[in-house]
């Protein structure tokens, strides 16, 4: 016995096969292949050949072979030239061929031996008639008509020896007993479409019949025929064969599309049992060898396979048994196999035992899923993160002054529980806020001339006194009202340009309150110093000071140079100043306290005053310096850790609260744009709409912005005819009329801007209608409707 | 806490995916006995079964909902070779009750393949409308359907030969246009010699074709299921990947490395877990990508959660017969290998961790709130499912969270099993 999974490729494709009584020979049979093999244990050895003789006509082009079960030297085929051609293996003569029935008019789809009278034999065929021959009369002794078309399958019952099942191509199944021939005992439709195959169960009354529905149905045939099992395929079935020893298997192989052969266990119709998949094109013929773990297979492919069960796929085991998902909400939606593993069935040990019992053939079919939605019933991670996230997207305030909408958003943060992000916020506002107080006053211009620069390095920290600052402060004021208008553009603008930013000059200094803060930040101070103390040379101070313009922002970040300059009077830190720092000392990233502030040369006066000044300004400018410091890249850091640590929101936050000062953060825009696009994907998520179209229109990225402008359609009609206007607004191409389109008070076509009222319909040259509106509230054509309130 | 609920879905065979759309309001679910489900909640947060229909003549694997701006529409693959896509359409009709029904009809059927198509996955909405499916025969298939307003027309734009049999895919969810499109296939080959089976394939915009770009080497068993990461603005990718373990891998794309043939990305394993002692069947992220949750043969479904150090734990476990919700006795006894759970909890903790210092989560740092951790020693006694301190840090050892751990020693952990 072959116990391993081989083949042999023959010259064609064989049709049909069949296996000896003993099952240790097959033969094979197509349009030009006839021949026997024996069985060995890991390959076939050709046996002899029918196909010999030299009239090979169509008698040797056969649709089905039988074997005699119980004569086991007798053949039968069916040819497809309507021959039934029984064969004698133990004629001596080197052509087996006995004897030839030419009684069927059209092709002979199937022949089958009786079960238990060897000399019978029963064909049908095409033509719609089966026909029982007597092997020793050699004569045809019946004739059944079905009535159908064709006749596709015919089969002795194994359990009444005069019936036999016929099945034909309208989808009828026909019992009929062999001693009453002139009509079958009974008779059911059985699918809606051709039925190719059909097979007796060897034990119990059941019938399966494979059709080209793609389905193989099972009936049951004690009483009234009814249909107990359905298995759904993905193809018209041509073959079936039950598998011996296991009462709820069958295996099947499909006519097209699929070139598998699957056994099923009908209890489970939709997953095969185990499915072999060697052959290379639909298989043709099937036949279990006896034992339920090898059969054999031919198929169009030339092929004779001999398959055995190890061998098998298991589609079963294979396909995924679980699935999971998760919703905005936090809930988890799981579906898993009943029966998973005795680990978690926490039924009663009987139970568990009753389950082990069953071979793994029930446990096959037992396949069901649990489904069951986890949800939060009291917050959890998941639950208060998602809160958190739509209380903050909500609340959040976007755009406005930094300070407030820091402190609003860093109020909202903590309300909402997260004290981190909330001391993000005031870090952020600490970063960019103006030291020294709320009354944004450009006072003075700074100028960091290298002179100036020089002079303040050499200068000790500390030195500035309060006489000093007085005299500074008393400048400042003087300087405020000249620059009043300077004031409110830096106030929203903030800091203007740049990555580069420069230490500027000045400003944090006079402040008696800075000095503690300026000695520590001092000592950090002088790597960050070195580096930006080139740029210096490089700043012309000579154009701010020319720019007659007010605005002059732009220029300085034009040419390249930002000055942060402190422009307030007020010298008074915040409040939150002092605690904040000592957070971040401890954290090490640079003192932030110090923002920059863009460079304000308003005016030529101011310049001038600058200069007049110079001896206090000297003093002040030198202890500042080092203190200067950009917290772009600290923001940008905090952008992109927030960004990776999935804390999108704040990210993107951040960034449309700075405004302006996001150009001095040196994040690509195509990061950006991928930021704000995923925030806005998300709140859509939790349909905040409303708060993903805000960030749409405060977008500073085309992209985004203009997301809200896509897909907007405006489609136009011809009044007349309905029909859409192409090719102009004012001609319609079907009537060729331009009615449409006349103004109501000139009664003229309106080729430019058409306006109508949108509750009447009437409209025109939207100058005739102004005028008219002007003196006028009801519609010009006098239709009576109150265009002016609609 | 988790309160679990059970939903009779009625499927005659196995449930096989299930899908909650953009919104969650919505779920399907697909099974092997052919039939598609779809699931609404109404207001009281009640699912009711909305639509249930045959949907192929074969196992459906995987249910997938589109983006809604393209319409109510979901995509199905089978066992039967094919993939299908439906829509919902709100019926128009003038007769009694039909004014209003909905149902779904098939707007196609995508038959290019010749074995079981065993996932189907419609791409990131910034593509525009297209599909890809990958079969067991390894082949990817990437469908566009030109004309968004019409779901009928779909061609096929690529295929790409894997040689491995494909049991799953994924598109990198990115909606950054410096990300090329990208998708990540896995392979249920159960030969490790066959090296490593999560593909990652690119998108070429100059070439207009896909090329494998990385091969996961470290992934040499069977793969089941992966998920990436909602994007959310990161630099780099993450792939959760469902083998004989849970794997959480990072995809960093290398910049100019096309230009000198270098590796395209820098591939690391950001954490691993074996808590399951089974195969792994699922992954999934929740929508903020901040956690992951798995199912295995083992019933559960456990849920994974990192910290800000990148460390992953597991938060939760929820029995997969919904009984550990009401009972977390009930739970831990049942479970088959608790006495072995109990003694290596260490095997939760992340093999691999990466510690990323920066500013701001410096200063966050302080502020961890150290949560009582009933996690520590008797960890599967949380099987039951507790809420917990959104913040983490590492067990016992506050200061171990700078630093990264030894990897626990897996051999001797399998010994006590």
């Amino acid at each position: 016995m072959t116990s391993r999974t081989s083949y042999i490729t023959q010259e064609g494709p064989a049709n049909a096969l069949a296996l000896n009584k003993d099952n240790s020979q097959v033969v094979i049979a197509g349009r030009n292949v006839f021949k026997i093999f024996t069985l060995l244990d890991d390959k076939f050895e050709e046996f002899c050949n029918l196909r010999v003789g030299k009239n090979l006509n169509l008698n040797f082009s056969c649709n089905d072979v039988a074997w005699n079960l119980i004569e086991d030297h007798l053949l039968a085929t069916a040819a497809t030239n309507g021959a039934v051609v029984v064969w004698n293996l133990n004629r001596p003569s080197r052509s087996k061929q006995e004897h030839v029935f030419i009684d069927h008019k059209r092709t002979v789809n199937k022949v089958s031996f009786h079960t238990s009278e060897p000399m019978l034999l029963i064909s049908g065929s095409q033509d719609g008639t089966m026909k029982c021959f007597d092997l020793r009369t050699k004569e045809a002794t019946k004739t059944f008509y079905s009535n159908t078309e064709s006749v596709r399958d015919v089969q002795f019952s194994p359990h009444q020896a005069h019936t036999f099942a016929a099945v034909s191509e309208n989808g009828q199944v026909q019992l009929w007993d062999m001693r009453k021939a002139d009509k079958y005992f009974q008779h059911f439709t059985a699918h809606s479409g051709p039925i190719f195959a059909c097979d007796w169960h060897p034990e119990t009354t059941w019938l399966a019949t494979a059709s080209r529905d793609k389905t193989i149905k099972v009936w049951d045939l004690t009483a009234k025929p009814s249909c107990d099992f359905t298995i759904h395929t993905i193809a018209s079935v041509g073959r079936v064969k039950w598998r011996p020893q296991r009462k709820y298997h069958i295996g099947s192989c499909a006519l097209v599309v699929d070139c598998g052969i699957n056994v099923w266990d009908i209890r489970r119709p939709y997953i095969p049992f185990a499915s072999f998949n060697e052959h290379k094109d639909v298989a043709t013929g099937i036949a279990w060898r006896g034992d339920p773990q090898s059969f054999l297979s031919t198929s169009r492919d030339c092929t004779l396979y001999h398959h055995v069960f190890e061998d098998a796929s298991r589609p079963a085991s294979q396909a995924n048994p679980q699935g999971i998902a998760l919703n905005t909400k936090g809930d988890v939606a799981y579906a898993c196999k009943t029966n998973v593993s005795t680990s978690t069935s926490i039924e009663p040990l009987t139970s568990r035992i009753m389950r082990k019992q069953p071979v793994s053939n029930d446990a096959f079919c037992q396949a069901t899923s649990w489904m069951h939605r986890f949800t939060a019933s009291t917050p959890n991670n998941s639950g208060r993160e998602i809160k958190f996230f739509k209380t903050c997207a909500e609340n959040y305030l976007l755009s406005g002054r930094l300070n407030d909408v820091c402190d609003h958003n860093s109020t909202v943060a903590s309300n909402a529980g997260r004290n981190d992000i909330s001391t993000i916020w005031s870090i952020i506002k600490t970063c960019f806020e103006n030291p020294l107080g709320s009354n944004n006053n450009p006072t003075r211009r700074q100028v960091s001339e290298p002179d100036a620069v020089n002079v303040m390095n050499l200068l000790p920290i500390g030195t500035n006194n309060d006489q000093l600052n007085s005299v500074f402060d008393n400048d400042v004021r003087s300087l405020q009202s000249e620059s009043a208008a300077g004031a409110a553009t830096t106030a929203t603008t903030g800091m203007i340009s740049g990555g580069d930013d420069e230490t500027e000059t000045d400003e944090p200094l006079d402040n008696n309150h800075f000095t503690g803060p300026y000695l520590t930040n001092y000592r950090r101070l002088p790597l960050d110093y070195g580096k930006r103390h080139q740029p210096k040379g490089d700043f012309s101070f000579g154009e701010c000071e020319l720019d007659p313009l007010p605005n002059s922002i732009i220029d300085f970040s034009n040419g390249g140079d930002n000055f942060a300059i402190c422009n307030d009077n007020n010298w008074s830190l915040p409040k939150e100043a002092f605690p904040l720092r000592h957070e971040i000392q401890n954290r090490s990233p640079p003192p932030e306290q110090f923002p920059n502030h863009p460079p304000e040369v308003n005016n030529e006066d101011a310049g001038s005053i600058l200069i007049e000044d110079q001896p206090c300004q000297l003093v002040i400018q030198c202890v500042p310096k080092p203190t200067f410091w950009n917290p772009s890249s600290l923001v940008e850091n905090t952008l992109r850790h927030h960004a990776n640590i999935k804390d999108i929101q704040t990210t993107v936050s951040i960034l449309l609260a700075l405004g302006d000062k996001r150009k001095s953060i040196n994040i690509e825009i195509a990061l950006q744009e991928h930021w704000l696009l995923e925030y806005i994907d998300m709140l859509g998520k939790f349909k905040l709409w409303d708060v993903a179209t805000k960030i749409i229109q405060l977008a500073w990225i085309s992209s985004v912005s203009q997301l809200n402008q896509q897909s907007t359609t405006v489609h136009t009609c011809c009044g007349t005819c309905t029909k859409s206007l192409q090719r102009a607004g004012w001609l319609c191409d079907r009537c060729h009329s331009s009615k449409h389109a006349l103004c109501s008070l000139c009664h003229q076509v309106v080729k430019g801007i058409y306006t109508w009222c949108q509750g009447c319909s009437h409209g025109g040259h939207i100058h005739h209608m102004s005028e008219w509106f002007e003196t006028n509230k009801t519609c010009p054509t006098g239709c009576g409707h109150l265009c002016e309130y609609s | 806490m988790f309160e679990a609920h059970s939903i009779n879905a009625e499927h005659k065979d196995l449930i096989h995916d299930i899908a909650y759309d953009f919104y969650g309001q919505r779920m399907a679910t697909c099974s092997s006995d052919q039939f598609v489900k779809v699931w609404d909640e109404d207001e009281h947060e009640n699912w009711h079964l909305t639509a249930s229909w045959k949907a192929h003549s074969g196992s459906v694997w995987k249910v997938t909902w589109a983006h809604p701006e393209f319409g109510q529409v979901l995509a199905t693959c089978s066992f039967d070779r094919t993939a299908a896509v439906w829509e919902e359409i709100v019926g128009e009709g003038s007769g009694p009750g039909e004014r209003g029904m909905r149902h779904w009809i098939r707007r196609t059927n995508l038959v290019d393949s010749r074995t079981s198509v065993t996932d189907v996955k419609f791409a990131p909405k910034t593509l525009g409308l297209l599909l890809a499916t990958c079969s067991s025969d390894g082949v990817v298939r990437i469908y566009e359907a030109p004309d968004a307003m019409n779901l009928s027309q779909w061609t096929l734009q690529h295929d790409i030969t894997c040689k491995l049999p494909c049991s799953c895919l994924a598109w990198n969810p990115s909606l950054s246009r410096l990300h090329p499109p990208m998708i990540a296939v896995g392979s249920d080959d159960a030969s490790p010699s066959n090296g490593g089976k999560v593909f990652i394939y690119e998108y070429s915009e100059n070439a207009r074709r896909w090329t494998k770009t990385d091969t996961i080497a470290s992934i040499n068993d069977a793969v089941h299921d992966i998920a990436f990461a909602p994007n959310l603005g990161r630099s780099y990718h993450t792939l959760a990947v469902a083998t004989k373990d849970v794997r959480i891998i990072s995809v960093k794309p290398l910049p100019d490395s096309a230009a000198n043939g270098q590796a395209r990305f820098e591939i690391s394993t950001l954490a691993q877990f074996d808590d399951h002692y089974c195969t792994v069947w699922r992954v999934c992220w929740n929508i903020m990508g901040t956690i992951l949750a798995s199912s295995g043969d083992d019933g559960c479904v456990r849920l994974w959660k990192d910290n800000y150090i990148n460390n992953w734990k597991c938060v939760a476990v929820l029995k997969g017969d919904g009984t550990s919700a009401q009972s977390s006795d009930n739970a831990t006894s049942a479970t088959q290998n608790s006495n072995h759970t109990a003694v290596q909890p260490a095997l939760s903790t992340t093999r691999y961790q990466r510690i990323v210092p920066t500013i701001s989560m410096m200063a966050e740092m302080d502020k961890v709130i150290q949560a009582p951790l009933s996690m520590n020693s008797k960890k599967y006694q949380t099987s039951s499912i507790k809420g917990r301190s959104n913040k983490w840090v590492m067990p016992g050892i506050p200061s171990e969270a700078y630093f990264e751990p030894p990897p626990p020693n897996i051999a001797k952990s399998k010994n006590k099993k």
